[in-house]
């Protein structure tokens, strides 16, 4: 245990060296313009305003029920398959308005990635998990699908651990692996945007560290925008923070800033642990 | 008193009397289920057994005394006062009788295969070794002494002994070298009779339709009319070499005959042909028996039914069960499936929805002679007529599909058990995890997609499961099928090698109706009731079987797509 917390400390200290972040200079990936969410009668996000950075972390952090899952399924349409949610504004990414009629739901959720709070692998072997959204897209070169399997698990430091079980069933696999498999099947369909949602609440401390570390590696490649409860983790993870509260966005800057000098009282109430 | 009543109440609040209650309910069921197959399987087993035969005097109070020579079969306690009303003298110290059932057969001879005695006036009960059972292809059983074996009237092995002696032996072994000789010889001629004289009567009644929808058409061509003539003169040929060689065979079959002395005391001629098992049962060891029962068990399982059903197999009757079951599973399945993802994932969960899925489940508790009548005038009279008009012209006024068949049957009984698996399905639907789908949903799939791929492997032990239960269902029916194409006899199987292989408009044989066939529609009750129980039993372990095989295909599929344990 010792040893995690070393680590964790390494990372949060690396963050605080980096100079602070200006969102001004950052390319935009998705863009978030006046955002109201309805269930039903009840209003569960109130007017968002906000840019997700390309190629970057961004965390979303606040009390439960304050909208910040609401918002991050919000990004690849999975509200759609709740009955009684409404949805006004727009929703960019890129340039596309994502919320536009005749929008192609199945390609904007291929290109916008998820991850669940728990992990949720398909009953099939390891290999057909990554394999899935592949099929999905059509693709059945076994050469093709053996490369993109190993690709996706080696990014997401799994390949060591199952290269000799590919053909196991992937429910004989820890919840840690389980969710990092889930993690590269989203990867293996090269998304331009992976959204987490609390993707280590889950999980053992040893294998929140690992996610962790993935998420590091993995911000290169792309776009990260991640719900947690865990403001350590937060700290730890993302360049870009927002607070969310009552389904509004009450700040949002670099995550420095954001942690050691909130411009806003309620961030500071919550991230001193007031509330929430 | 106090103490006392303390403690009852604290046992029952310790939940035993509740678990008492459960234990014993169980009980009572496994019992019951237990004692009725032990019931079932006692009576109906013991039918195959080659049981001694008795030769007995049996004289009544008041009566001349006479030879008995019979099987037991069963036996009853009556009070005396009821034989006195029958009209028999007993004497007034009798308060009860013992009252035995004796099957005399040779029902060729005295008119009746049973005869009921009173024990109590049985004298001098023997087993003699020499008496033999003869089971004939018809007139039911015959007992008595071999006297005399003959080969085209003239004697070439005979005895006046009724004890093992040489001679006796020596016309017992002539006897059954030449039984042996009449069943190859029968098996023969089975052959040419069903299969090689079918197959042409199959394919004369093909030409005689394709002439008869010529003429229809407006087609028939002189030509077309010498063509058709010409494959039927083939046809005729070869029917009449087939003709000759049975004319053959018949003769060399009724070549021997035998005599035999019944127990009056009369000696009978008949021929050896007749005969399926001759044996000398109380010559028998336990291992001779048990090798005979054997036979005789495989020979209820894969022979045809002799003798307006009471004896013989019932071959035709497992076969056409099984196929219909099958063709039924195939039916309901896809169907069942379809409709249920239809109600559980894409219809508004609306109140119409709810009527409909209220209505669907009330369908099975529909009685089921109901959906008989429905397929008899829905399936056979409207459809069945429709399709005969549009595609069988040619065999009109006679039906093809517009009477009773394997199809219609299969048909009815699918939409008797679609309830069951749209419920099961449904079911299993919603236990599939949200997390799941949207895993599948995230990743770029569409709903059918996500459908396809895994909702429905997963769901697929839930399928099954209602599968089962169709089967269950299904197997067992009996009413409607009579209404929609089960017949007492079947002349062929709904399967065999002439194009296009599965007669789906065939009538066929089901161990259900033939229970009921057997057990109430029977010339000879005394005769089947043995049967019925043998065929009931059948009828179970079928049922037991093609469940069973259900049940390990739902446990394999369970096994690969269990569900998250989270």
């Amino acid at each position: 245990m010792s040893d995690v917390k070393t680590h964790s400390i390494d990372i949060s200290a690396m963050q605080r060296s980096q100079q602070a972040l200006r969102i001004e200079d950052e390319t935009v990936c998705l863009s978030v313009n006046d955002l109201h969410l309805y269930y039903g009668e009840k209003e569960a996000l109130k007017g968002v305003n906000m840019v997700i950075p390309e190629k970057k972390v961004t965390a979303f952090i606040g009390p439960s029920g304050c909208g910040k899952s609401t918002l991050l399924r919000c990004f690849n349409r999975m509200n759609d398959l709740v009955d009684g949610c409404r949805i006004t504004g727009e929703l960019n990414l890129r340039d596309q308005n994502i919320y536009a009629k005749g929008t192609d739901v199945a390609e904007l959720r291929r290109r916008v990635g998820m991850v669940f709070q728990k992990p949720n692998p398909f009953p099939k072997s390891i290999y057909e998990n990554v394999a899935y959204g592949l099929r999905i897209q059509g693709i059945n070169k076994k050469r093709l699908l053996d490369e993109t399997v190993e690709w996706a698990l080696r990014s997401a430091a799994l390949w060591d651990e199952v290269k000799d079980r590919l053909h196991e069933s992937a429910l004989g696999m820890s919840g840690g692996q389980q969710q990092r498999l889930v993690i590269a099947r989203t990867v293996a369909v090269k998304p331009e945007v992976l959204l987490l949602d609390e993707p280590a609440s889950a999980l053992d401390p040893i294998s929140t560290l690992k996610i962790e570390e993935l998420i590091h590696e993995l911000k290169s490649e792309f776009t990260i925008a991640i719900v947690t409860h865990n403001m350590q983790q937060a700290a730890r993870v993302s360049d870009y923070t927002a607070f969310m509260y009552m389904g509004d966005l009450i700040e949002f800057g670099d995550t420095n800033t954001l942690f050691t000098n909130p411009s806003k009282q309620q961030t500071e109430d919550y991230i001193t642990g007031r509330y929430g | 008193m106090k103490m006392k009543k303390k403690s009852v109440s604290e046992w029952v609040k310790s939940g035993d009397p509740w678990v008492w209650l459960n234990a014993g309910a169980v009980a009572i069921s496994v019992i019951m289920v237990v004692g009725l197959l032990l019931l079932i399987a006692v009576r109906g087993l013991g039918h195959f057994w080659p049981a001694d035969v008795v030769e007995t005097h049996y004289a009544l109070p008041g009566d001349s005394e006479y030879n008995l020579v019979a099987e037991r079969v069963e036996s009853v306690e009556v009070p005396a006062a009821q034989l006195r009303e029958a009209g028999i003298n007993i004497p007034d110290e009798h308060q009860l009788m013992q009252r035995t059932l004796m099957k005399t057969g040779n029902r060729d001879v005295y008119g009746s295969d049973f005869r009921w005695v009173i024990d109590e006036y049985l004298t001098d009960s023997k087993r003699p070794e020499m008496l033999f059972t003869a089971e004939r292809r018809e007139w039911g059983n015959l007992y008595g002494y071999l006297k005399a074996v003959k080969e085209d009237g003239k004697i070439v092995s005979e005895t006046t002994d009724l004890t093992p002696t040489d001679s006796a032996m020596a016309t017992w072994n002539t006897f059954e070298k030449s039984i042996e000789r009449a069943a190859v010889i029968f098996d023969e001629i089975h052959e040419i009779e069903k299969k090689d004289i079918g197959k042409i009567n199959y394919a004369l009644e093909r030409i005689r339709l394709e002439q008869r929808r010529l003429e229809l058409e407006n087609k028939l061509t002189p030509a077309a009319a010498a063509d058709l003539a010409a494959e039927r003169g083939q046809y005729d040929e070869e029917y009449k070499g087939l003709q000759q060689s049975l004319i053959d065979l018949y003769a060399k079959i009724n070549r021997d005959t035998f005599v035999v002395q019944v127990m009056d005391g009369s000696e009978h001629e008949m021929p050896v042909a007749k005969i399926v098992h001759a044996y000398r049962a109380n010559a028998m060891s336990v291992p001779q028996k048990m090798g005979f029962y054997f036979t005789k068990l495989w020979e209820f399982l894969s022979d045809e039914p002799r003798e307006a059903n009471t004896e013989g197999g019932v071959f035709p009757a497992i076969f056409g069960t099984v196929m219909m079951v099958l063709l039924m599973t195939v039916l309901v399945t896809p169907f069942g499936v379809v409709a249920a993802v239809y109600l559980r994932e894409y219809a508004s969960q609306g109140w119409v929805t709810r009527i409909i899925r209220i209505a669907v489940n009330n369908l099975a508790g529909v009685p089921s002679i109901v959906y008989g009548v429905f397929g008899l005038g829905f399936f056979i009279y409207f459809l069945g007529s429709g399709i005969d008009q549009a595609f069988f012209p040619e065999a009109l006024p006679s039906p093809t599909f517009g009477t009773g068949g394997l199809m219609w049957a299969s048909i009815t009984l699918a939409l008797l058990t679609v309830p069951v698996v749209i419920v099961a399905t449904e079911e299993g639907l919603s236990r599939i995890p949200r997390n799941v789908r949207e895993g599948s949903l995230a990743l770029g799939a569409t709903k059918f997609e996500t459908l396809w791929r895994v909702v429905l492997p997963m769901a697929s032990p839930a399928i099954m499961t209602g599968v089962i239960l169709a089967v269950a269902r299904a197997a067992g029916e009996v009413a409607p099928l009579m209404l929609v194409g089960v017949v007492k006899l079947a002349p062929s199987l709904p399967l065999d090698g002439n194009y296009p292989y599965i007669h789906l408009d065939q009538k066929f044989m089901h161990l259900g109706f033939h229970i009921y066939d057997v057990g109430f529609q029977s010339p000879n009750v005394e005769a089947a009731r043995p049967l019925v129980y043998a065929t009931a039993l059948l009828l179970v372990i079928v049922i037991a079987l093609l469940n069973l095989s259900a049940v390990t295909i739902r446990n394999h599929l369970r096994e690969k797509y269990k569900s998250l344990e989270m």
